[in-house]
């Protein structure tokens, strides 16, 4: 089956363990308001285009024939800079796979393997597994804010390798409040986690006054117990790519 | 080493001891009809002579450059007319070449002179006498240490690890001095080590003691660097190699190698620019001695992979033993120290230079794209020709001191760069897939596009650049291209005999012609606009869309460099900030390790920072250490030509 993704990133060297090739899953159930991959929410195919380097030569408004385009107001061929960009491709599990596979030698003699990330690859779960059992042979891990169905949940978790679960905040209110949702399934597929006998790593971020408060911190290491526990440090250029989808970051507006 | 001597030479307060040498020198020796040895000989004797002993605060290495300027010898009438005669090389004076520092060192210059001709022997006198005046001045300071040491060397061999450094500063400062350039360090881990193992089983020193003479006298090769002619500040070819495998195969990499790295590393300093020799039983932590160092963003060290170049070299006709011992000269051409007399970077071919030949000329009429190979193959041959038939009578200003040291000359070769092979790769995949293969593209508008530098046909640019193949991303595609025009270099290179009876070796370095052969260029088929740079040396083109570093290296790794041995590295440049995690210097390593494994010749990688070089381009002030790697060497990046600076600011970088 088909699934959408926005980015194969190489060399990712802080998505698990050893020398990692990155997927990234389009489409995200969460709306944290922190997120620096805002072409990750929305599981449609969308423009990306970077702005400020515009000189407004207006060659990209032109029609065109490009089937690839009829779904936007644009031509992404037409860019002289190269700064109208889609963001997402619907791919076949197995041609994903192949392309993936290409890197596979190179990922084994350096203890790494492929990591699914996003947005939230739970949220293409049939498509994940698929592409997981093409994968044979291949260390695999996944980073997820948890948010699914325990059985989807299960599903996935059971056939990769590593898991890397975010947990960023413990209160559920103040959980919908900051990311869209509830922390309620979060916290009951943590539970799966912990009893599972998979290596996994809960992941903090660190946003100021939100996630990384006392309150919230020590809440959030009485939930977690033993297990191993990464805090991630906040990247204050997050923000940028926001304008290039069309998207306010609220983050900003919450700071000023 | 103190902090008072890195302060004082970092301010250059050592320049308020130099004067200029006023001298004109040349019409003298025009008048008196000297010959050419003899007026080096005899301009060597006024410089040592006019050299006053100067001896830094807290300093052990002494030796600092006192005249600032090195006069010449001819006339312009009488350069012009050696000009006219000869084929000059560059300045015309030796560069680029290893002398047998070992043996020096070892016996001694007097021992060295029962064997030199007179104006060898003149030289060694001359130096011996200006380090005697050192002495003097050391004895004259109550520095008795200096004093003791100069009594010894560069007389007699050295018994010791800071005699046989002193020795190297005297020896390295004579070669300069002589107007030699891109004077390089050889094998130091291999030479120097006996002198270190001896110091540490008598207990003489520790590795902490010996770590510190070696910060000292790695600062003695950024005294004078200012003065060391290159095409821009700080190519000097001030290079020194470590690790890799003896002349008889057994690996060198000891603890004197890892200080060396950590000597850099406390220093943060360009030179000397480190190399390092890998093989595939290199260990990884080696590799990531060598990366905690690229950490420090001085854009070294450079990586040369033993398993590729050895065979290489032997293949071309090189002795395994001497091939073994295979160091790089200024930037990254692989040399024979002590007995290679090769000229490594005589010539350079532009690769899309041919390609844009081959366009004009015959794309119109040709059939299929293999015909299109087919003449890129026969103006390659043209190409390569004309490069050899221009280098006839090649001569080079005598050089006695040089000649001292320097064993019999064994190698006579000559190097030939190979540039903007992505540039030129990507643009023959261009013609192959949107012209003969599915014809989006008419040869008439490829050829107005280019002609009018995209003002015609425009709509053609975002496709060319941005959505066709690029070398870099592990498409073999265009990589096979690649591979193609770099063995078709070699083969038109092989057989053919240069002037001085040595062969032609092909090349991957670009030198500066990345920004000479581009700027000779209009735009090409691969959407480069005119006025665009090409890829430093080995690398994919500025502008194409690459996948990421694991993808460069895999396509990077594909041709056959073993019929390409002259030299030329992949760059990669990573983004400062992939080194936050002490955990990514381990990954580094890997992947430089994964590069050597799966074949490739030669890597460098740039530590660098955008926002900090824009910032740097506005306020020099704020950055008068900021270190760069150009094309073989790492610079000063506020001491650069804006062009050079902007060419840094524009490769790919990997953000990770």
């Amino acid at each position: 089956m088909k699934g959408m993704i926005f980015d194969i990133k190489e060399f990712s060297i802080h998505d698990g363990p050893g020398i990692r090739t990155t997927v990234f899953f389009k489409g995200c159930p969460l709306r944290c308001i922190w997120c620096h991959n805002p072409e990750g929410l929305s599981i449609e195919p969308e423009l990306m285009i970077k702005h400020t380097l515009c000189d407004g030569c207006n060659k990209c408004k032109q029609k065109c024939s490009h089937k690839k385009c009829e779904p936007f107001d644009r031509c992404v061929f037409a860019c002289h800079k190269g700064l109208v960009n889609i963001s997402g491709v619907e791919i076949e599990s197995m041609d994903l796979a192949e392309k993936l596979k290409k890197y596979a030698d190179f990922l084994n003699i350096n203890g790494g393997g492929i990591t699914f990330s996003g947005g939230e690859p739970l949220m293409q779960a049939d498509f994940l597994v698929e592409l997981l059992e093409h994968l044979n042979g291949i260390h695999t891990a996944i980073q997820t804010s948890g948010y699914a169905d325990q059985e989807t949940f299960k599903r996935v978790i059971d056939k990769v390798d590593y898991i890397m679960l975010d947990i960023k905040i413990a209160d559920g209110k103040l959980h919908k409040k900051y990311t869209g949702v509830d922390n309620e399934l979060i916290l009951k597929n943590l539970e799966y986690l912990k009893s599972s006998n998979k290596p996994y790593i809960i992941r903090v971020p660190l946003i100021s006054d939100i996630t990384d408060t006392s309150e919230n911190l020590s809440a959030i290491s009485n939930l977690v117990g033993n297990s191993e526990i990464e805090y991630l440090p906040y990247n204050t250029f997050a923000g940028a790519k926001y304008p290039m989808v069309g998207r306010e970051f609220l983050l900003s507006r919450t700071k000023v | 080493m103190s902090e008072l001597l890195l302060d004082y030479i970092l301010n250059k307060e050592h320049h308020k001891f130099r004067k200029d040498y006023t001298i004109n020198l040349a019409n003298d020796y025009k008048k008196k009809g000297l010959s050419p040895v003899e007026r080096m000989a005899d301009r060597f004797e006024r410089l040592t002579k006019a050299e006053t002993p100067q001896l830094l605060p807290d300093e052990k290495i002494v030796f600092v450059r006192t005249i600032r300027n090195i006069p010449e010898i001819f006339t312009e009438d009488e350069w012009q007319d050696i000009n006219s005669k000869h084929y000059i090389h560059e300045l015309g004076y030796m560069s680029n070449l290893s002398p047998n520092y070992e043996d020096a060192i070892a016996v001694g210059l007097l021992a060295k002179s029962e064997a030199a001709d007179e104006y060898g022997k003149r030289a060694i006198n001359n130096i011996i006498a200006l380090s005697d005046r050192y002495k003097e001045e050391a004895e004259k300071q109550g520095k008795t240490d200096i004093a003791k040491v100069l009594e010894r060397v560069p007389r007699y061999g050295a018994t010791s690890f800071v005699e046989a450094l002193q020795f190297f500063r005297i020896l390295h400062f004579a070669l300069w001095l002589e107007g030699n350039y891109h004077n390089t360090v050889g094998r130091f881990d291999l030479y120097m080590y006996p002198y270190y193992k001896a110091d540490i089983d008598k207990g003489i020193i520790t590795d902490e003691i010996a770590l510190e003479l070696l910060m000292d006298f790695f600062l003695s090769f950024n005294k004078d660097s200012d003065l060391y002619v290159g095409v821009q500040q700080g190519d000097n070819g001030q290079s020194m190699v470590l690790g890799g495998v003896d002349s008889h195969g057994n690996n060198v990499f000891n603890q004197l190698s890892s200080l060396c790295l950590v000597a850099s590393r406390n220093l943060k300093l360009i030179d000397p620019k480190i190399n390092l020799r890998v093989n595939k039983e290199t260990p990884l932590d080696v590799y990531e001695l060598g990366s905690e160092l690229t950490r420090e963003g001085l854009g070294f060290p450079q990586y040369s992979n033993d398993d590729v170049v050895i065979e290489g070299l032997v293949k071309k006709g090189y002795a395994l033993e001497d091939a073994r011992n295979y160091v790089v000269a200024a930037c990254w051409e692989f040399i024979i120290p002590n007995c290679g007399g090769d000229v490594a970077n005589i010539s350079a071919l532009s690769f899309p230079k041919i390609v844009d030949i081959v366009v004009r000329k015959y794309l119109k009429d040709a059939k299929s794209f293999e015909e299109i190979i087919q003449k890129v193959n026969d103006e390659i041959k043209i190409e390569c020709n004309r490069i050899a038939d221009g280098i006839k009578d090649l001569w080079f200003i005598p050089s006695p001191f040089m000649g001292v040291i320097m064993d019999e000359i064994k190698y006579n070769n000559f190097g030939v760069h190979g540039t903007g092979i992505a540039t030129a790769a990507d643009s023959l995949a261009a013609i192959k897939d949107h012209i003969f293969e599915h014809k989006i593209i008419t040869v008439e508008e490829m050829l107005e596009a280019v002609d009018s530098n995209f003002e015609k046909h425009g709509w053609l640019l975002p496709i060319l650049r941005y959505n066709s193949h690029k070398m870099g991303n592990d498409d073999d595609y265009v990589d096979e291209i690649a591979v193609k025009l770099l063995d078709l270099f070699a083969e038109a290179l092989e057989g053919k005999v240069n002037c001085n009876g040595g062969k032609y070796r092909a090349g991957t370095g670009s030198a500066m012609y990345y920004l000479w052969h581009a700027n000779e260029l209009g735009a090409s088929p691969d959407g480069r606009r005119m006025g665009e740079a090409f890829g430093t040396n080995f690398s994919p083109s500025l502008f194409a869309r690459i996948n990421g570093p694991v993808s460069v290296v895999k396509s990077f790794t594909k041709p056959h460099f073993k019929s390409a041995i002259n030299g030329g590295p992949l760059t990669l440049e990573f983004h400062s900030s992939i080194f936050s995690h002490d955990d990514s210097v381990k990954k580094v390593a890997m992947l430089v390790k994964s590069f050597v494994d799966m074949g490739g010749h030669q890597l460098q990688l740039n530590a660098v920072n955008e926002e900090k070089l824009k910032d740097a381009q506005k306020n020099p002030d704020k950055y008068p250490q900021l270190v760069v790697r150009i094309w073989g060497w790492s610079a000063y990046f506020v001491e650069l030509d804006k062009e050079y600076q902007d060419h840094v600011i524009a490769r790919q970088e990997y953000i990770v």
